[in-house]
């Protein structure tokens, strides 16, 4: 009895979080079909933006797409029941709608609601992601955005009809179009350009690959505003097609590029002949007729096209680049990052087996009795330990994505605040391709857009000023990426007024951060303003100083094992220097030992180890310094840092360089213990508040062994240093 | 590396929807078919006393094994354990119940319970005896005030054995 009362509880309470988890894993479901959708649209989007400040001409397929990406994720959105998401969508389609429709002209403010949409869609969807349900403050949120759209896109539409009345199309034809070919055929007009009537006739077997064709070589010269069928007196089991088409070459000559049989090329409005008065007529076949007569005669024209309006297009619009891009989408797959974690897990705990069975084999050869049998293990264990090193970096780079994503939104961000602040800036990009984890770059965002933020809203001046000091109007930001070895290394640069080393002293000072009479270096000073509560901006502006100092930039970037640096020359500019490990699943450790106990050290943050004789230790102001090849290298012992009882003071000391970014530490250590892979476990837990751990891995022989936070312990006795 | 606070809430939310629901049912004090439900306790040792957890909260019970100390960590941290790439925190349950340090052997053992969003610890104790299904009736307040995470006693023959509250004894709210 009692246990099938206890069974049946069992299932009672395991159900209500089933219930939720099946809940997210639809969201996750949605998350990922739509971000794929998102991405593009981003993408496209940030090309439109381009175009449109290039003051070129926009690409009317681009505008179509990005609406078909908008319509998609509409379709999405309400499929999984996600209304506010669907809303948003179908409002972005609108403003999309009018564009592609000429509704609203490229010059409205709508379009910069795009850029905004799109980011709220985002943020939503990286809520859903984190297994949270939407809530009415993203209903609300989306609401709030739909008035402006509303708003936004109430702007009276020029009249422009009178246009296409100069048209030697047939008034039958005309009402055949629909808007948005009307507007393709209005927006050629103003663009200067010939429109023409190609007019063809294929068998009606295989009228599908003739009008392909045709419609291709058409492409090839212009664009292809309209295809339509026309019934009148083609032959039996002929059918007639008319193509609507707007081009810049002279339509005298278009009768040589379009060589294919049974067609005709009419010219209804001659751009340089100013109107359509002198109609240009190339016969390239003598058996058809002018399209003109065919489709006055032709009364069901109109009927025709209403039947099927679209139809004869979309096969035609749908042609072979398009395929082949569908192709190669199929060809990648898209995967959950947490599989990836699961797999990199199971290569971590390979990692770990190994060194066992290493230990294992290093134990049987030490002894004379199993020597043989030592020897052949290790031989298994080389053959192993190498294909386990390609097993990982396959896995690795799986992982690995280009930091373009994180550049697309950037730009994003800088023309929102281009707007918000009403400053121009040039951004320039370099090294999109270069590829980082995936996990790294998604928390490099936050880091990257405080600092690109930073600098234009404090560093760059403004254009009279930048005039007044003899500099381009227009400032500059440049983000360039690339690879240093296991690391990747991002430069944010800018041309504004950079730092003053002095005011940052002083403001060190007065915050007691430093002496006084402190003797640094430019550097040493510089890189004050990553620490708490010394911010160098006058007055907290709604783009800046939203709670995140760069002491914030600083410490995310040293949880991911990163470092920051940062230089400045007053009047010329700042650059700030990320260094990051490749990746973080898997980080080479030194270890070392104090007393009974192992610490891992993260390789990546070690410059050089050194052993060293007593002797050989100065003093200055009560602390322990090292003559490092003329520097002076301050040192600090682990065991009095974390108060273990070490090893003898007066034998042979090992010194282990630790790097963050410009400052160096010398840590003693009683032993070093050779280096390993390791994977590093964050502790879920009060251990994970204590300074100087950052968490634990585990070595071959199953114990647990802590990882020794660089970036902390570095800080603190630099820090100490400065207070004493 | 740390998760987003929504995250942790997400998670807090979910178990404790788990746990309340656990809790009205013992409320409740029986179940549809009107007979009466039990409480099913682990039962475990610590010098000469008997001690239990509500068995909702045990993930596993490992033996002893060695620990890594934590530096800079307070005295009830006895430090942290490898267990199949986990890293799990072990926590000194007697001086949490202010008893004197023991000694460990070969009956000792570590009991991992289930804390908090998808925190495990670890409790060290001297010896796991038996998961015992105790009656409610069995059960009464603790009467002890220096003993603040024992919440209830439980009647078990002649016995009587301490129940306590995970959170309490590991100090979940006060780190």
């Amino acid at each position: 009895m009692a246990a099938k009362r206890s069974s049946r509880k069992g299932k009672k309470t395991a159900r209500q979080p089933a219930k939720a988890k099946k809940k997210t894993q639809d969201h996750h479901e949605f998350v990922s079909e739509a971000e794929e959708i998102l991405e593009r649209m981003l993408e496209d989007l940030s090309d439109l933006q381009e175009q449109r400040h290039a003051s070129t001409e926009v690409d009317p397929d681009l505008v179509n797409r990005i609406f078909r990406s908008a319509h998609s994720l509409k379709g999405l959105a309400g499929m999984f029941g996600l209304d506010a998401i669907g809303e948003l969508a179908h409002h972005l389609e609108d403003i999309l709608d009018g564009l592609r429709l000429g509704r609203i002209s490229m010059a409205s403010p709508a379009i910069a609601l795009l850029d905004d949409g799109v980011s709220l869609l985002a943020t939503m969807m990286t809520r859903l992601e984190r297994g949270n349900a939407l809530d009415d403050d993203d209903a609300e949120a989306a609401r709030a955005f739909i008035a402006q759209i509303a708003e936004a896109v109430q702007e009276p539409v020029a009249p422009t009809d009178d246009v296409l009345d100069g048209l030697e199309i047939d008034s039958s034809l005309r009402r055949a179009l629909t808007e948005y070919e009307e507007h393709r055929l209005r927006e050629n007009l103003s663009r200067g350009r010939h429109i023409v009537l190609v007019d063809s006739i294929f068998d009606i077997t295989a009228f599908e690959e003739g009008l392909s064709d045709l419609s291709a070589a058409v492409r090839e010269i212009g664009e292809v505003i309209s295809t339509l069928p026309s019934p009148g007196d083609a032959p039996e089991s002929q059918i007639r097609f008319s193509l609507l088409a707007a081009t810049e070459i002279d339509p005298d000559r278009l009768g040589e590029r379009l060589d294919h049989p049974n067609t005709n090329v009419e010219c209804v409005h001659h751009a340089t002949g100013g109107a359509s008065e002198v109609p240009a007529t190339a016969d390239t076949n003598a058996e058809a007729e002018p399209t003109a007569a065919a489709a006055s005669q032709s009364e069901p024209t109109a009927e025709a096209a209403e039947g099927n309006p679209a139809e004869p297009a979309s096969p035609s619009q749908v042609e072979s680049p398009d395929i082949e891009s569908l192709r190669s989408i199929s060809e990648t797959v898209r995967v959950d990052i947490r599989k990836l974690d699961e797999l990199m897990n199971l290569v971590g705990e390979l990692v770990i087996q190994r060194n066992a069975i290493a230990s294992v084999a290093n134990r049987l050869s030490g002894d004379a009795q199993t020597v043989r049998i030592g020897a052949e293990l290790n031989k298994a264990h080389k053959t192993l330990d190498r294909k386990l090193k390609e097993l990982q970096s396959g896995v690795l780079d799986v992982r690995m994505v280009p930091l373009r994503q994180i550049f697309e939104k950037l730009s994003r961000v800088v023309r929102r605040l281009r707007r918000e602040l009403d400053k121009d800036v040039e951004l320039e990009f370099k090294g999109a391709d270069t590829e980082l984890d995936k996990l790294i770059v998604e928390q490099l965002v936050d880091p990257l857009v405080h600092l690109v933020r930073n600098s234009l809203d404090h560093a760059l001046e403004s254009a009279e000023d930048r005039r007044a000091a003899g500099k381009a109007p227009i400032g500059k930001i440049r983000i360039s990426a690339f690879q240093r070895g296991n690391h990747v290394v991002i430069e944010v640069e800018d041309d504004g007024r950079g730092m003053d080393v002095e005011a940052i002293r002083a403001k060190g000072v007065a915050r007691g951060l430093i002496g006084e009479n402190e003797n640094l270096s430019r550097g040493d000073i510089l890189n004050l303003v990553f620490e708490a509560g010394l911010s160098t901006c006058k007055e907290v502006s709604s783009t800046s100083g939203r709670g995140v100092g760069m002491d914030v930039v600083r410490s995310n970037l040293s949880e991911m094992g990163g470092i920051v640096d940062l230089d400045s020359a007053s009047g010329r500019g700042t650059t700030v220097t990320i260094t990051l490990p490749i990746t973080l699943a898997i980080i080479q450790a030194l270890i070392v030992r104090i007393g009974e106990e192992r610490f891992a050290i993260p390789l990546n943050s070690v410059l050089e180890t050194m052993a060293i004789l007593p002797e050989q230790i100065g003093h200055s102001e009560g602390r322990e310094i090292l003559n490092l090849r003329g520097e002076p290298l301050l040192l600090r012992r682990l065991s009095d840092e974390f108060d273990i009882e070490g090893s003898s003071r007066d034998e042979r000391q090992f010194v282990v360089v630790l790097g963050m970014g410009e400052q160096r530490l010398g840590l003693i250590v009683d032993r070093f213990e050779g280096q390993q892979d390791t994977v590093i476990k964050p502790i879920k837990g009060p251990i994970q508040a204590i300074r100087g751990i950052s968490g634990a891995t585990e070595l071959g022989d199953r114990t647990a062994i802590l990882v020794i936070d660089v970036s902390a312990i570095v800080a603190d006795a630099l820090r100490r240093r400065e207070a004493a | 590396m740390s998760e987003s606070p929504e995250e942790a809430a997400e998670t807090t939310g979910e178990w404790t929807d788990v746990a309340r629901q656990a809790a009205n049912e013992f409320d409740a004090g029986t179940d549809e078919e009107g007979s009466e439900l039990l409480r099913e306790l682990l039962v475990f040792g610590l010098d000469d006393g008997l001690y239990a957890i509500a068995v909702e909260r045990v993930r596993e019970i490992v033996r002893y094994r060695e620990l890594t100390a934590v530096p800079r960590s307070p005295d009830w941290m006895l430090g942290v354990i490898a267990l199949r790439g986990e890293v799990v925190e072990v926590v000194d349950l007697r001086s949490r119940l202010g008893l004197a340090t023991g000694e460990t052997d070969r009956s000792s053992r570590i009991i991992v319970l289930h804390g908090d969003a998808e925190r495990v610890t670890g409790i060290l104790v001297d010896s796991v005896s038996v998961v015992h299904r105790a009656s409610e009736q069995n059960m009464m307040p603790a009467q002890g005030i220096e003993l603040s995470a024992v919440v209830e006693t439980c009647r078990w023959g002649d016995e009587f054995i301490s129940v306590i509250d995970p959170d309490m004894a590991l100090g979940f709210q006060n780190v």
